[in-house]
C-alpha cells in the first residue's frame, strides 16, 4: 500500500508539495496528539463525568454555539448584503469599521460588559444615582446565556460579514442584475438568490465562529455558562485527571470531524459554479430617504456595541488605573507581542502560499481533510492544545539531546522547549488555517486558468507564481496576514504556558490582572492589545489604497 | 526538472530564511536587560539566578522579586501559567527541568505536585522557623506563602451577624433564595467542599451541597465580587467569598465598589465549631533545582518578617509568619480561628468534592 501511495505522489511530486506536506503534517501533530487521546484507557473519572458532567455541558454548549452561530450569521450576513449591494451615507467608513470588532478579545468584552452592566457599573450608576431608579438585576444580568450570546456574536461576527461580503462582491454581480432585471424585490433577491448563492462563505464565516465559540474557556468561566470546555477544565483542574481532559477534547474533535464529512457529502450536490461571473464587480444601488436611514441605523448599533462602547468604557478605566499599571515593563511587552506575532505571521503567510499553490494542482479528499482538521483544531481548548505541543517539543529535546552534548550545551538541556521556538511553532500550528483560508480563497477567485495557459507555455511552478499568481493574489495575503496578526495578538492560553522566561506579552498582562477580578486594571493592556489590532487594520486599508493609486 | 524552477525554488527558500531571520532578529533585539522589561534569562554560567514557575500572578509578587534581586544580586527569572500546567509541564520536563521553586495558591495543588513527584523537602531551619507547622506540607516540601480567609459576607441592613454560625447553616430553610456564591469551576470553592468532606464526610457534605444550591438566589456567575455586588443589588443576603477581595473592593477607583464593601459585613464563619476556611498560597522546592541555594534564600525572603509585611500590604492576603505587622483593615477584622486540617487533604478530597459538586447541580 506504502509503494502505491509513493507511486502515486512521485507522478504529481513536486517541491511545492513536499514543503506544504511537511509543513502541514508537522501543524497537525498536536491535534493528533489529542485525537490520540481516544485510544486511550478510560480512567476512573470516566463514569462520572459521563453521567454527571457531559449530559449537562453539552446541552449548553450546543446552546450557545446554536445562538451564536444563529446570531452572527443574521447581523453578519445582512451587514455584508447592505455593504456590499447599496449606497448609503458612510458606507465605506461602516465597510472598515465592522471589522474592527475583531481585535478585541471576547474575554476582555466579557469582563467589561459584566462589570459595565453590574451593580457598580456605568450604567446602573448613571440610573441610580443620575435618576434614582433602582431597577431589577434582571434586566442588567448579562452573566447569562443571552448574555454569552450576546458578546460571541458582537465579536465573532466580522468573520461571517467578511468572507460573505468578499463573496458578494466578487462572485454575485451576473445573478444579484438578473434577478434584478427580472423584477425581483430586494428582500426576494436577498432570500432567493443572496443567500443560496454565498451559501459557501456564510458556512465558512459560521464554522470559525462555532469553533471559535467551543474553544473559548474565559467567557463561559466568568458567566457561569456550563459548556463543553468548561467540562474539559473541571475534568482537568478539579479532578487532577489530564488523560480524561484530552479524551473530552479529543471526542469533540471527532464529533466535528463527522458533522465536517457529512456536510460535505450533503452540499457536494448542490455546489454553485460561480466563478461564472467572471470580473464583473456587483454595482451598488444607492438608498435614500428611509432605507438609508434604517440602514445607517443599524450599522451604528452594530458599531457601538461591537467596538465603540467597550472601548470607551476601557480607556476610562485606563485613566483611572494609568499611573498605577504603566511601568518601563511595557514597551518591551508591546515589542514581545508585536515581534512573535510577526514572527508567526510571516511563517503562516509563507505555508499558506506555498500549501495553496500546491493543493490546487492536486486537490484530492486527502490534502483537503488535512486543511480542515487544522480548522478544527482551532475547537480545542488553547490550554489542552499547548499541551499537544509541550509534549512534542519535549520529546524534539530528548531526541537532539545528543546533539546539545556536542554543540557544548549540555546533554539533557531543555533547549526548544526554553526557547521561544516552541511557543512561535504553536501559533503557527493554531492559526495555520486563518491564513490558509484566505489564500485558498483567492486562488479560488483566481481560477487556473492563468496559472494554466503560464504552464502550457513552458514556465514552471515557480515562475508562474511569482509571474502570474503573486500579482493577483497580494490582497488575499494581505487579508490573510492581517487577520492572523489581530488573533495571535490576542491569543492568551497558548502564550501563557508555551512563552520562555520573562517573556510577557500584552494578553497575558491582561490576563495577570483579569483572572483576579481586576478589570479596571487590565483595561491598559487590554487597550494596547485592541490598538495593534486596529493599526494592522489601518495599515491594511493603506497599504490597499496605495495598490490602486 | 529544468534550470528555471531550480533557481525560483532556491529564490523561495532564501527568501523564506531572509524572512525567519528578520522576525527572528526582532526576538533577539529585545533581549537587552531586565531593567527594560521582559525577554532578558541570565543562563547558569553565572549562577546568580533563580527560576520561578509560578501560578500567582500579582503586581505585588513581582515587586517582592525585584526587591530581592535589589538586595541579593541575585536574577529571579519567571514562568507564569495555570498551577496545573505548571505541574504537569515540570513533570514531563522531570530532571532536565529549569525550575528552581513552584508557587501557586491553594493547598490542594500544592499536594497534587508533590504527589508528582516534582517538588523535595524544603530543609531551611530559617525557613522553618518563619513558617508556623500548621501551614506547611507535612514533609516540608513546601511552605505557605500567605492565607485568605473564605468567609460568609452579609448585608448590614437586612442580616444581624447573630443570625450567621457556620457554613453547615447557610444550607438551612431559613437561607432559602438567598445565597450568592460562584460556579463550581472556581478553585476557592472546590477547596472549601474539599474541607468539608474531610471534617463533615462525604454522604454529610453532599446533603449540605444539595441543601446550599436549593438556597441559591441566582445561578452561580462572576467572581467573588460580583456575590457582594449581588448582596448590594438586593438579589441575595449572604454570599461566601474570600476576605483580600473586600479589601480590594474597599480600595477601587469606582467609588461604587467601595460603597458595595462598606455595606457588607465579613463574618468568620465555624468560630465555635471547626474553624473558617482557609486558602493558602504556598511555595515549593522543585525536585530538580539546580540553583536550590538562591532558590531557598528566595523563599526565606518571601517568608521573613519583611518580605511578608510587604506581601499582605500589597494583596491583603493574611501573612503566615507571625511577627508580620497586619495593615490596619486585617487587624480590624481580629483574630480568629481557623481550620486545623492537613492541606494534604484538600488535594486529596478536591477529586470528590469537584465530582460530588457537579452532581448535586451545583453550576
Amino acid at each position: 500500500m506504502f509503494l502505491s501511495l509513493l507511486q502515486g505522489f512521485r507522478q504529481r511530486w513536486n517541491g511545492w508539495i513536499a514543503i506544504s506536506g511537511i509543513g502541514a503534517l508537522a501543524a497537525l501533530l498536536p491535534s493528533l496528539y489529542i485525537l490520540a487521546g481516544l485510544w486511550g484507557e478510560p480512567g476512573e473519572n470516566w463514569a462520572h463525568i459521563r453521567t454527571y458532567i457531559l449530559p449537562s455541558h453539552l446541552m449548553e454548549s450546543l446552546q450557545l454555539v446554536a445562538g451564536t452561530v444563529a446570531a452572527s450569521v443574521a447581523i453578519g450576513v445582512s451587514l455584508a448584503w447592505l455593504v456590499a449591494a447599496y449606497d448609503f451615507p458612510l458606507r465605506r467608513m461602516f465597510s472598515a469599521l465592522l471589522v474592527l470588532p475583531l481585535a478585541i478579545p471576547p474575554y476582555i468584552a466579557a469582563y467589561t460588559y459584566g462589570d459595565m452592566l453590574s451593580y457598580t457599573g456605568t450604567v446602573q450608576k448613571l440610573l441610580r444615582n443620575g435618576l434614582g431608579l433602582t431597577p431589577n438585576q434582571r434586566y442588567f444580568d448579562i452573566m447569562s446565556m443571552q448574555g454569552a450570546v450576546f458578546i460571541f456574536a458582537m465579536f465573532l461576527f466580522p468573520y461571517v460579514y467578511l468572507m460573505t461580503k468578499s463573496f458578494l462582491e466578487r462572485h454575485s454581480a451576473a445573478y444579484i442584475e438578473n434577478a434584478r432585471l427580472l423584477g425581483h424585490r430586494p428582500l426576494s433577491v436577498f432570500l432567493r438568490v443572496v443567500l443560496p448563492l454565498s451559501q459557501g462563505a456564510i458556512v465558512g464565516g459560521a464554522s470559525l465562529v462555532a469553533f471559535e465559540v467551543l474553544g473559548d474557556y474565559g467567557v463561559a468561566k466568568h458567566f457561569g455558562i456550563q459548556t463543553f470546555t468548561v467540562a474539559i477544565f473541571k475534568t482537568w483542574f478539579g479532578m487532577y485527571d489530564l488523560e480524561s481532559a484530552i479524551r473530552l477534547a479529543g471526542a469533540l474533535m471527532s464529533v466535528l470531524i463527522g458533522i465536517f464529512v457529512i456536510e460535505r457529502l450533503l452540499r457536494s450536490r448542490k455546489r454553485f459554479n460561480a466563478s461564472v461571473s467572471g470580473g464583473a464587480v456587483l454595482k451598488r444601488k444607492r438608498l435614500r430617504g428611509i432605507p438609508a436611514a434604517l440602514t445607517v441605523g443599524f450599522c451604528s448599533i452594530v458599531v457601538l456595541l461591537s467596538f465603540i462602547i467597550p472601548v470607551a468604557q476601557l480607556t476610562v478605566w485606563a485613566t483611572w488605573t494609568y499611573d498605577d499599571i504603566w511601568n518601563d515593563r511595557f514597551p518591551a511587552m508591546i515589542r514581545n507581542t508585536v515581534s512573535v506575532s510577526a514572527a508567526a505571521v510571516c511563517i503562516i503567510m509563507l505555508m499558506s502560499v506555498i500549501a495553496a499553490n500546491s493543493l490546487r494542482m492536486w486537490r484530492s479528499g486527502f490534502t483537503l481533510a488535512g486543511s480542515k482538521l487544522l480548522l478544527m483544531g482551532y475547537s480545542i481548548p488553547g490550554a489542552v492544545m499547548a499541551i499537544g505541543v509541550l509534549a512534542l517539543f519535549l520529546s524534539l529535546d530528548q531526541a537532539l539531546s545528543g546533539l546539545y552534548g556536542m554543540m557544548g550545551l549540555g546533554e539533557g538541556k531543555l533547549v526548544l522547549s526554553m526557547s521561544l521556538a516552541m511557543l512561535v511553532f504553536a501559533f503557527v500550528a493554531r492559526f495555520l488555517s486563518v491564513g490558509f483560508n484566505a489564500v485558498d480563497a483567492g486562488y479560488d477567485r483566481i481560477g487556473t486558468k492563468y496559472a494554466e495557459a503560464s504552464r502550457l507555455l513552458g514556465y514552471g511552478i515557480t515562475s508562474t507564481f511569482f509571474r502570474i499568481d503573486w500579482p493577483l493574489l497580494k490582497g488575499s495575503i494581505l487579508t490573510g496576514a492581517v487577520m492572523t496578526f489581530m488573533e495571535v495578538v490576542k491569543e492568551l492560553p497558548l502564550t501563557l504556558l508555551l512563552r520562555p522566561f520573562n517573556f510577557d506579552t500584552l494578553a497575558t498582562k491582561a490576563y495577570q490582572y483579569a483572572s483576579d477580578e481586576q478589570i479596571h486594571q487590565a483595561s491598559l493592556p487590554s487597550l494596547l492589545i485592541i490598538t495593534l489590532g486596529v493599526a494592522s487594520v489601518c495599515l491594511y486599508h493603506f497599504i490597499g489604497r496605495g495598490e490602486k493609486a | 526538472m529544468n534550470k528555471k524552477y531550480v533557481t525560483g525554488m532556491a529564490a523561495i527558500i532564501l527568501g523564506a530564511s531572509m524572512m525567519l531571520a528578520a522576525c527572528g532578529g526582532n526576538n533577539e533585539s529585545n533581549a537587552n536587560g531586565k531593567q527594560e522589561g521582559a525577554g532578558a534569562v541570565k543562563t547558569e554560567s553565572d549562577s546568580g539566578v533563580v527560576n520561578v514557575f509560578t501560578a500567582r500572578h500579582y503586581d505585588i509578587d513581582f515587586a517582592m522579586f525585584d526587591e530581592f534581586e535589589k538586595a541579593t544580586g541575585i536574577t529571579v527569572n519567571e514562568i507564569k501559567g495555570t498551577a496545573e500546567e505548571l505541574v504537569e509541564r515540570m513533570k514531563r520536563e522531570g530532571e532536565n527541568t529549569e525550575a528552581d521553586l513552584f508557587i501557586t495558591v491553594d493547598g490542594g495543588i500544592l499536594n497534587y505536585a508533590k504527589e508528582n513527584g516534582v517538588l523535595q523537602p524544603i530543609d531551611s531551619d530559617a525557613i522553618l522557623a518563619n513558617v508556623p507547622e500548621s501551614l506547611r506540607d507535612t514533609d516540608n516540601q513546601w511552605v505557605g506563602l500567605a492565607t485568605r480567609a473564605r468567609v460568609i459576607v452579609y448585608d448590614k441592613e437586612l442580616v444581624k451577624p447573630e443570625q450567621l454560625s457556620t457554613y453547615e447553616d447557610l444550607a438551612g430553610e431559613q437561607w432559602k433564595g438567598k445565597v450568592l456564591v460562584r460556579s463550581s469551576s472556581n478553585l476557592y470553592n472546590q477547596s472549601l467542599v474539599a474541607s468539608m468532606i474531610d471534617l463533615n464526610g462525604e454522604a454529610e457534605t453532599e446533603k449540605w451541597a444539595q441543601g446550599l444550591v436549593g438556597n441559591f438566589a441566582r445561578d452561580p456567575e462572576g467572581g467573588d465580587r460580583d456575590q457582594a455586588k449581588g448582596i448590594a443589588a438586593g438579589v441575595g443576603e449572604v454570599a461566601i467569598m474570600n476576605t483580600y477581595y473586600i479589601g480590594q473592593m474597599l480600595n477601587s477607583k469606582e467609588a461604587e465598589e467601595v460603597k458595595v464593601a462598606e455595606s457588607v459585613g465579613v463574618f468568620f464563619p465555624n468560630q465555635e465549631t471547626t474553624g473558617t476556611h482557609l486558602n493558602i498560597s504556598g511555595i515549593g522546592l522543585a525536585a530538580h533545582a539546580k540553583n536550590k541555594d538562591n532558590a531557598l534564600k528566595l523563599v526565606e525572603y518571601m517568608t521573613s518578617k519583611e518580605g511578608q509585611e510587604m506581601l499582605t500590604n500589597g494583596s491583603f492576603e493574611f501573612p503566615v509568619n507571625k511577627d508580620a505587622e497586619l495593615p490596619a483593615l486585617l487587624k480590624e477584622w481580629g483574630e480568629f480561628k481557623t481550620q486545623t486540617i492537613d492541606f494534604a487533604k484538600l488535594g486529596e478530597n478536591n477529586k470528590a468534592a469537584t465530582a460530588l459538586m457537579t452532581k448535586v447541580g451545583w453550576k
